[in-house]
């Protein structure tokens, strides 16, 4: 079912959370049972047979989690053994569903292999449930998470708000949270859980999805080997990743604002990613919940195991002024180009992917590369930082959006294509209607090589204003989470000790003008499930 | 009242109240003409956003016009053809043009016949061909669609039992959806200005969006725009059609119009649409002229062996004087063509020349009726036009 239907609106939410807050009155494991169920029949809708796939492999986890705890302190060969088990079983589970296709195109083209391709439909989000599956069992086994029981378990992986598109949680964060759940109606937790569901609507449907139908018949363009003019393949890459921007964010507000219906707080997954000024803060503000997964489950070990071997062989570690190249290659870069491959290939099955991941893997290690260089060039950071925060924004901005080319194109070649337009490699034209109406700007930009076009004109119209209007929304206003900071809307979000301006006019409150202008935005969303429409993250 | 509890009530108070207003203001204003709402002037008497959604807005307007005549064909006859003209004989009156833009095809041709007949009083039918449309294919028709599904005959011309369902689904768009209340709002805005495109009661347009162009970037930037589209269009029709044997795809749908036509009463008059001597060019380049040819020919056979006395073809696709009639150079955005405003495009004159040639009416002599006697010397006719033509062309004079 999806968020943005008027099923789940008008149906399933009113139902579910009618029943919650009823049963809660009388008994809290009721009202939590309840919502299981929900979740089960949320996730089934779509197509039932997606229950009898990931059900067994619930109960299978649970056995393992069970089993991981019994053995855990007694035998750590054997506990160690059941966690590698369990990560390659959720893997082979993944693997199969998502993968299989995919490596059987690569044996066919690479060893001409034969396969006869299967086309498997994927459980609707299995990569973010095997994720969190894996990282339940590393805690299970690292001793992190001790109480368990197989009610708890289930709600933790099936509660809806959550299951299809993350924000991917922790046990540890979530099942607190759910022991002291009051599960009664809360005025204040529904009116931030209104206010955080419907602008995020807002976001998803008024916003992200228009500029879907300008951008995809470029990348189809693409995909068939047309080449793309310089305004057409900026369109692609900027509008997609506005598009891409404001559709997952908005589902993850929509989810944070689900999940307070019930008196729970989801972890951050979005703080406006596109006003960073370098990659690395890049990825502190995009999917925040991904970048924690893989830091703390794949990088973290990883450099760990690494630094140990270094420390046992006596080479010198990485830190501070003395950092060797091998260490930092071997410390900083391999982790980070393994983990964003990983991430790539976790994105979905296609050499794009991979593609994407390695690109954004080697802006990490350039962006950290320089953080090690820079204070033997620049010594004084202060105006160092002042001078190049707006350089580090520019290049930070046009890095995320060439990347996002690769991200959306069907083929790694489409991509190419995409940037070769990005550079002007297949020439630059505006359409002759245009040219004749901005006065002496026509003759300028013909002058800089600009050619007409016998193209009608309203096509880039409408795409400049809304990628202008998108862009102004995205870097200077506040996001969701600054304006509700006051409430925490996510787990761990405050208020800004001295808030910009803006933040401080945009701060919501329970006023009766907030009502107001969340009526309008809700309208507005509501008014726009007509032209019903997936979220870009349920793919994958 | 707690702030949070008086937050909601506020919230959703407003949320009932704001969503009556959308509504309220879509109905009385209607910019798809679905419920028929008044036309009042300066309010929402044109509407220019009924072009985008002609499959709804005709469904529900040929309901409430109830013609003795309908007009079918593309865009080119949606713009070019008028239902309303004097030329039209008292007895074919009143005339709706049922034309659809963008996507035509000879599946649409008979839905919308057929929904024209269930109407009650239908006499007669004026079908006019694009012979681009006879060169691809068309899928099989498909499970319905929306716009299968509000017709009042299903495809096989039982009563449609889903249009109930369709009705309520479309009440709902045309009421309670962001694009039917910004589609209202363009309606308003729109309402002032020179000239606004319409979709008018009886189906016909205004020639707005064409009339804006010529008048700012001049005619030959239409023409221009035109040339890039067939210059790219022609050579995949020529290639799809390479390996081609027998009867041209789809003239079966023209078998099934004439079947439906004689069955129901029906007095039918096929025409293929003129198309500007430009855009013949690319098809003869293309190496299709023998298809058009052969086109031509089938039809003309078919229409004999089908339609007997009930139905007439005629040819407007040639080389005359208003095909041919010359095109500003693009440094010229003064000059107005006439009879076309692209090469694809004729303008509403031409449709009215066509109109009394095809009801016995003086008219200056342009096209011909076509029959399996006639259709060869047609042939030769036009490929002496166009040899004329071209010999028009001083810089290249004379070339084959």
């Amino acid at each position: 079912m999806l968020f943005n239907s008027y099923a789940f609106i008008f149906g399933f939410l009113p139902l579910t959370l009618a029943g919650f807050w009823v049963l809660g009155h009388r008994r809290r494991d009721w009202a939590l049972l309840w919502l299981t169920a929900a979740s089960l029949v949320f996730y089934a809708w779509w197509r039932p047979i997606n229950v009898l796939l990931i059900a067994p492999s619930i109960l299978i986890n649970y056995a393992l989690s069970l089993a991981l705890r019994r053995t855990g302190e007694d035998s750590p060969a054997l506990a160690r053994a059941l966690l590698i088990g369990g990560i390659v079983f959720n893997l082979c589970f993944l693997g199969y569903f998502k993968y299989l296709t995919f490596l059987q195109g690569t044996a066919n083209d690479l060893f001409d292999a034969g396969f006869t391709l299967t086309h498997l439909i994927l459980p609707l989000g299995i990569s973010f449930i095997t994720f969190q599956k894996i990282a339940f069992l590393v805690d299970v086994h690292a001793g992190r998470v001790k109480e368990f029981t197989f009610r708890n378990y289930a709600l933790f992986v099936l509660f809806f708000p959550q299951l299809v598109a993350g924000p991917i949680v922790h046990y540890r964060e979530m099942m607190p949270q759910f022991a002291v759940a009051p599960c009664r109606f809360s005025a204040e937790n529904a009116a931030i859980g209104v206010s955080l569901f419907f602008m995020g609507l807002f976001k998803k449907l008024v916003l992200a999805d228009p500029l879907s139908r300008l951008v995809a018949p470029l990348y189809a363009q693409a995909a068939a080997g047309t080449p793309l003019t310089l305004t057409d393949a900026w369109i692609a890459a900027l509008g997609f990743t506005l598009q891409i921007y404001f559709d997952f964010s908005g589902y993850s507000d929509m989810a944070l604002g689900l999940a307070r219906f019930f008196g729970i707080k989801l972890p951050v997954n979005f703080n406006s990613p596109l006003k960073s000024s370098s990659i690395i803060d890049f990825w502190l503000r995009w999917h925040v919940s991904l970048t924690r997964f893989l830091t703390a489950y794949l990088y973290n070990p990883l450099t760990l195991n690494l630094t140990r071997r270094r420390v046992a062989q006596g080479k010198p570690l990485f830190g501070g002024r003395n950092t060797t190249l091998s260490a930092f290659v071997w410390l900083l870069a391999m982790p980070t180009l393994l983990t964003m491959l990983i991430s790539g290939i976790w994105h979905g099955a296609g050499y794009a992917y991979i593609l994407w991941g390695l690109l954004h893997g080697l802006l990490l290690v350039v962006n950290h590369g320089w953080r090690v260089l820079r204070p033997r060039i620049f010594l004084d950071a202060k105006s160092y930082n002042r001078a190049m925060k707006p350089v580090g924004f520019v290049l930070t901005f046009l890095s995320v959006v060439f990347a996002m080319a690769m991200f959306r194109a069907p083929t790694a070649g489409s991509a190419v294509t995409i940037w070769q337009g990005m550079i002007g490699m297949f020439g630059a034209t505006l359409p002759e209607a245009i040219l004749n109406r901005i006065g002496p700007a026509g003759p300028w930009l013909t002058a800089l090589g600009f050619t007409p076009a016998w193209t009608s004109g309203s096509f880039l119209m409408e795409a400049t204003l809304r990628i202008a209007a998108l862009l102004a929304i995205a870097l200077c206003l506040p996001n969701t989470l600054e304006m509700l900071a006051r409430f925490e809307p996510a787990i761990g979000v405050k208020p800004a000790k001295q808030p910009e301006r803006l933040v401080r006019l945009l701060t919501w409150e329970p006023t009766s003008a907030w009502a107001l202008t969340l009526a309008v935005v809700t309208l507005a969303g509501v008014l726009s499930l007509g032209e019903l429409s997936e979220f870009l993250y349920w793919q994958f | 009242m707690q702030p949070y509890a008086r937050f909601l009530c506020v919230w959703f108070a407003a949320l009932l109240v704001l969503a009556f207003c959308v509504a309220a203001l879509n109905f009385a204003i209607d910019p798809y003409d679905v419920f028929g709402s008044p036309r009042v002037a300066g309010i929402n008497a044109q509407k220019p956003r009924a072009r985008d959604h002609s499959m709804l807005t005709k469904a529900y307007q040929i309901e409430r016009f109830r013609p003795a005549t309908v007009l079918l064909g593309s865009s080119r006859v949606h713009i070019g053809v008028d239902a309303s003209g004097p030329e039209w004989p008292a007895a074919m009156q009143p005339v709706y043009n049922y034309a659809i833009p963008g996507s035509y095809n000879t599946t649409l041709m008979l839905a919308t016949l057929q929904q024209a007949a269930a109407t009650g009083r239908l006499a007669h039918a004026v079908i006019f061909l694009d012979f681009q449309n006879f060169f691809v294919p068309e899928a099989p028709p498909g499970p319905p669609n929306e716009d299968d599904r509000r017709l009042l005959l299903d495809p096989s011309g039982n009563a449609n039992a889903l249009r109930g369902y369709q009705r309520l689904d479309d009440g709902f768009l045309a009421l309670m959806t962001m694009g039917a209340l910004s589609d209202s709002v363009a309606t308003i805005l729109s309402q002032h200005a020179a000239l606004t495109l319409d979709i008018q009661p009886d189906g016909a347009s205004t020639d707005a969006d064409f009339v804006n162009i010529a008048r700012g970037d001049g005619t030959s930037s239409l023409f221009a725009q035109k040339r890039v589209f067939e210059a790219n269009r022609t050579p995949v029709l020529a290639r799809g059609l390479a390996a081609w044997t027998g009867p041209l795809p789809n003239l079966g749908r023209v078998a099934d119009v004439i079947a439906f036509c004689r069955r129901r009463g029906i007095a039918l008059t096929l025409a293929i649409a003129p198309t500007h001597a430009e855009a013949l060019e690319f098809y003869w380049r293309a190496g299709l002229w023998p298809r058009i040819e052969q086109f031509k020919t089938e039809l003309a056979e078919l229409v004999a062996r089908d339609g007997a006395e009930g139905v007439k073809l005629w040819d407007f696709s040639d080389y005359s004087s208003f095909t041919t009639e010359p095109v500003p150079p693009v440094s010229d955005r003064k000059t107005q063509t006439t009879w076309f405003w692209e090469p694809s495009h004729f303008k509403k004159p031409l449709g009215h020349i066509m109109i009394r040639r095809m009801t016995g009416q003086a008219a200056p002599e342009f096209g011909a009726l076509l029959t399996p006697e006639t259709v060869a010397e047609r042939n030769r006719q036009i490929r002496a036009q166009r040899q004329a033509y071209i010999c028009l062309d001083t810089a290249n004079p004379c070339k084959s």
